[in-house]
């Protein structure tokens, strides 16, 4: 925690950053901390309760951040990706950011969750996570850390899904996402959701109608999911956000996991490295054509 | 006859039970499908259901009488003329059992807009047709705060019946001739009682210790302080969804929506919608009177502390706590409020 305090101090005073977005503590577990003075670097944290993805505050479209002016950010390796992500899609400039890459072994689901990490809290997503440390890091801290060990598993649950027939499926998707009010919060903390305009907010025409019903809320999360194929950094922060308990991540991975096996793809923190969706290759997959 | 009344708790199942086989429709806290504890109000088929310990459903009650989409009418557009259908304004009996009293509260607080300038006929409509009985809170957590808000988890306010867990059954206090109609349902199950013969001991001390402030003050301070570095400090941290409205028991703000059916009919529908996010206040110029996070969080509190009191004589909060439960990014009503209390004493001092 020194090394993290001790960086960010340096990085202030120094002036290479306005301000730090990292982490601390809250009466209820880990929250954002936007630290713009270096006497207050001792109130920065991290450890398994950090599970926030702090690139989805990057965005250029959030006025009142980008008012701060050059930022460090605290990332995880799965953050990493996000930011990552963003700058290969032109919303960030690498030169514009100080990255302070935190070692992790997985995080639990909630900020408030319990102060041990074991295989019973442990986010199901970091289950089967194989990065340790971010590779897009100006500074690396924390101790090494093991790989995450525990009991939930989305792999697990999606072969569960695909047992069931369409017919099932339906009826699963229609229960869970009939208890969707479109409060968006699943849009609003990803960080890979940066557009000026979604296209769940455009009336003329209505592309996806904004009333919460069935038809609604399928368009909506469908869309959504769709948009993230090849984007996704599978950082759960969409499932952990959502009021309504709808399992997105599931959505989310499944996707992945066909991109993966049809253009032999996997989100990383390489930002020079091509999307799927943003690059063209002849021997992709056409047989849909035919 | 007084209004009190013992129900234990095989007549009071039996009493449920006799409402659903009467078609009524019958609403409780009930476990989430796919939740594990989570429980959600929700429509039952059998008193086994029904969960009134543990924590409060994650949706308040407010969906009963307002749906988060409702259509308005139906139209059919022939050439130049246009038929209008008009959608019911009475709605089935409906009764809810195990209200949480920060619900119940909040219904009543809503009336007040919902009745004011223009007298919204859905929203009286289920009004009328629905019973609220509530149940003293069996639990509180670090998220409560009803106390700092003019209530308790003892308070009756909103409820046609208020119902207190006691050794074996319910102690029912009959409050309005909604709930003394419904007695008439039961009255062979129930016998006349005194007043508390057990009761739980009370959560007051614990929600308070979350938060004592005069929301008298908080006003005061609101009032002259439309500027602050606060509102820019903490909306930093907001993602500007739509989470904590559309969890709290008294925001009911609504978007209006004309969707299609097919070719020429369609309905008009009213959606919630919430406060934070920018396409709350964006106009079609392009132009966003609240241009930035800290100009609608600040929209947010000052609507629940300042707006409304200063309109109907009471804050539009009832310290339920949800949205500091349902807030991804960790805003805390409890700490913001709080910080305006300690700012007020500072400068009063």
């Amino acid at each position: 925690m020194q090394e993290l305090r001790d960086l960010a101090k340096k990085l202030l005073l120094d002036k290479q950053v306005n301000a730090i977005l990292g982490y601390e503590w809250d009466r209820r577990g880990a929250r954002p901390a936007f630290i713009t003075e270096a006497g207050d670097c001792d109130r920065l944290v991290f450890d398994h309760r950090c599970v926030q993805n702090l690139a989805a505050y990057l965005s250029p479209r959030r006025a009142n951040i980008a008012q701060l002016g050059r930022l460090a950010v605290v990332i995880k390796a799965c953050d990493a990706r996000a930011v990552a992500g963003l700058i290969r899609e032109n919303q960030l400039k690498r030169e514009d950011l100080v990255l302070i890459g935190v070692r992790c072994g997985g995080v639990v689901v909630n900020p408030s969750d319990s102060e041990q990490l074991n295989a019973e809290n442990i986010a199901p997503r970091c289950v089967g996570c194989e990065q340790r440390e971010p590779t897009l890091a100006d500074h690396l801290v924390g101790e090494t850390q093991s790989a995450p060990v525990g009991k939930a598993n989305r792999d697990l649950r999606l072969s569960e899904i695909e047992k069931l027939n369409p017919e099932e499926r339906l009826s699963l998707w229609t229960s869970l996402l009939s208890q969707c009010t479109r409060c968006y919060a699943c849009r609003q903390v990803c960080p890979m959701c940066f557009c000026e305009r979604c296209i769940a907010d455009k009336t003329q025409p209505a592309w996806i109608e904004s009333s919460p019903h069935s038809r609604g809320n399928f368009s909506w999360h469908l869309t959504r999911a769709l948009h993230l194929a090849g984007r996704c950094v599978d950082c759960g922060e969409c499932e952990r956000a959502c009021p309504a308990g709808i399992p997105l991540g599931l959505l989310n991975h499944k996707v992945a996991r066909i991109v993966a096996s049809r253009y032999g793809y996997a989100v990383s923190d390489d930002p020079s490295r091509e999307t799927p969706i943003g690059s063209y290759r002849l021997d992709d997959e056409q047989e849909f054509i035919a | 006859m007084n209004n009190r009344r013992m129900l234990n708790k095989t007549d009071f199942e039996d009493f449920v039970d006799s409402l659903l086989r009467a078609g009524i429709t019958v609403i409780a806290p009930v476990r989430r499908e796919q939740g594990g504890e989570k429980v959600e109000y929700r429509p039952i088929h059998s008193p086994a259901e029904i969960v009134l310990s543990g924590q409060p459903p994650v949706r308040p009650l407010k969906e009963v009488v307002f749906p988060p989409t409702e259509p308005l009418f139906n139209w059919k557009q022939t050439k130049a003329s246009v038929q209008i259908e008009e959608v019911p304004t009475e709605f089935k009996e409906t009764v809810v059992v195990g209200a949480r009293p920060c619900d119940a509260a909040a219904l009543e607080i809503v009336d007040k807009v919902m009745g004011w300038d223009y007298r919204d006929e859905l929203w009286f409509g289920r009004r009328q047709a629905v019973t609220v009985l509530s149940l003293a809170c069996p639990q509180s957590d670090d998220s409560c705060f009803c106390t700092a808000v003019g209530l308790s988890p003892e308070s009756t306010r909103g409820a046609d019946w208020f119902m207190s867990s006691v050794d074996g059954g319910f102690e029912i206090e009959i409050l309005t001739p909604k709930g003394e109609k419904l007695l008439e349902r039961c009255k062979d199950r129930c016998r006349e009682t005194k007043g508390r013969t057990n009761a739980m001991p009370s959560l007051d001390a614990k929600v308070r210790a979350n938060l004592n402030i005069d929301p008298g003050k908080v006003r005061e301070w609101l009032e002259k302080h439309f500027d602050d570095p606060l509102w820019s400090d903490v909306a930093l941290r907001c993602h500007g969804c739509g989470a904590c409205a559309f969890v709290c028991p008294t925001c009911h703000c609504f978007d209006i929506v004309d969707e299609l059916d097919g070719i020429g009919r369609g309905q008009r529908r009213r959606n919630w919608d919430a406060c934070q996010p920018a396409l709350f206040t964006l106009h079609g110029s392009g132009h966003n009177p609240r241009k930035d996070q800290t100009a609608r969080f600040r929209q947010r509190i000052m609507h629940k502390f300042n707006i409304y009191p200063a309109r109907f004589g009471e804050v539009l909060c009832t310290g339920c706590g949800r949205c500091i439960r349902a807030c991804a990014a960790g805003m805390d009503l409890i700490s913001i409020l709080s910080e305006i209390d300690r700012k007020s004493a500072e400068e009063g001092a």
